[in-house]
């Protein structure tokens, strides 16, 4: 496959290595001369110095033929021109893109990025798991956007150890998909009592993440 | 026949005017600072936004013009407070061609603004977008050219 990236920040220059261990053919185009020279020392010719966002340089890097195109420049609107020249202009098939900006996503999606990483919410996501106390854990960033999957722990002075499952009044379009006891996953039943130390799975909306967390985790 | 009324048979007869037509510049230079008061002068209601103090308060010098400073991770934020939602017509207008790109789209295809004016200086970019339903504005290379042309014949 031939995969051409734009931007050689630590994304594209990781991407690139594990592309190339793969097999595949890869281009990166780095704006920053001096970057280049450096990635020139351990990447070789595949580094070409030039403007993902100029279709002059996107031409010579090869993009007219380039099977996956892949954006990952600092810069939320160099990535978005770079992927609609690439899409627009030398028809590639597949367009990624890595964004900063959380609220651009939509924009993205909604003009036909094929893939997003939205990185900020990743980085956001891992640091607050890492957060010592009882965090609400986001479990993936499903494809439909209205629907958000979480993991609680459920500390002992919450209101609800004790109660039946049947017993909880859950906020609107959330209900709890797995009860996860001494590592044991079971699946919710209207009699089940919950305890301290229980893991919740629960499917919800973004907007409810937070009563839910109440709910489940407030004395 | 088009552009043609008929008194009485005028399209939207009858119907009450909208109170408020707005609109948002982004990126305020020279070139806003002498639209803003003409879009205020036919009547909207208008929003400048900018990252720089100075430049922002030489668009939004008069009261009717409310000026925006913004930070760029919060974007969205500002243009939600600008009433982006609700505007009639979105320019962008700054020096950062990449970035009038983006926030034009934003304002077109997340905020369903009527009229979108995008000022780009890149043929290429102009073409491009042009292409994909954006209004674009900004140096022709073209006209520069035929300039160039005639100037040589009258010397």
């Amino acid at each position: 496959m031939y995969v051409v990236i734009v931007g050689c920040s630590p994304v594209g220059y990781h991407l690139t290595k594990v592309l190339l261990t793969a097999g595949h053919e890869v281009t990166v185009l780095e704006k920053d001369p001096i970057r280049c020279q450096l990635l020139w020392d351990e990447l070789g010719s595949v580094v070409i110095q030039g403007d993902g966002t100029d279709e002059r340089d996107l031409k010579s890097a090869g993009t007219a033929r380039a099977d996956v195109f892949v954006a990952a420049a600092d810069l939320d609107e160099t990535n978005l021109v770079a992927c609609q020249i690439a899409k627009h202009v030398f028809q590639v098939p597949h367009t990624m893109s890595t964004i900063k900006d959380t609220k651009n996503e939509p924009l993205f999606e909604i003009l036909g990025i094929d893939v997003v990483v939205n990185a900020t919410h990743l980085m956001v996501t891992a640091l607050e798991e890492g957060v010592p106390g009882r965090p609400l854990l986001r479990l993936m960033n499903p494809r439909v956007p209205e629907l958000e999957l979480v993991s609680v722990s459920l500390p002992a002075d919450s209101a609800i150890i004790g109660k039946r499952l049947d017993e909880l009044v859950l906020p609107p379009h959330s209900f709890i998909s797995l009860v996860i006891k001494k590592d044991r996953a079971s699946l919710p039943s209207n009699e089940m009592i919950l305890e301290s130390d229980d893991e919740v799975v629960a499917v919800t909306s973004p907007g409810e993440e937070h009563n839910l967390y109440e709910i489940l985790t407030g004395a | 026949m088009p552009g043609s009324f008929v008194a009485g048979t005028c399209p939207g007869a009858g119907v009450i005017p909208k109170v408020r037509m707005d609109a948002i510049i982004y990126g305020c230079g020279r070139l806003a600072s002498m639209l803003a008061p003409y879009l205020v002068q036919s009547g909207y209601t208008v929003t400048a936004l900018d990252s720089n103090l100075s430049r922002l308060k030489s668009v939004a010098a008069e009261p009717q013009i409310k000026g925006i400073l913004i930070a760029d991770p919060m974007m969205h934020d500002y243009l939600q407070e600008a009433h982006v939602d609700i505007a009639e017509l979105f320019l962008a207008l700054s020096d950062e061609e990449l970035r009038n790109v983006l926030v034009s789209q934003v304002a077109k295809h997340i905020y369903n603004v009527p009229l979108v004016v995008c000022r780009l200086d890149n043929p290429q970019l102009q073409q491009l977008y042009s292409g994909l339903g954006l209004k674009v504005v900004g140096f022709s290379i073209l006209n520069l050219f035929s300039e160039i042309q005639q100037a040589i014949r009258l010397d």
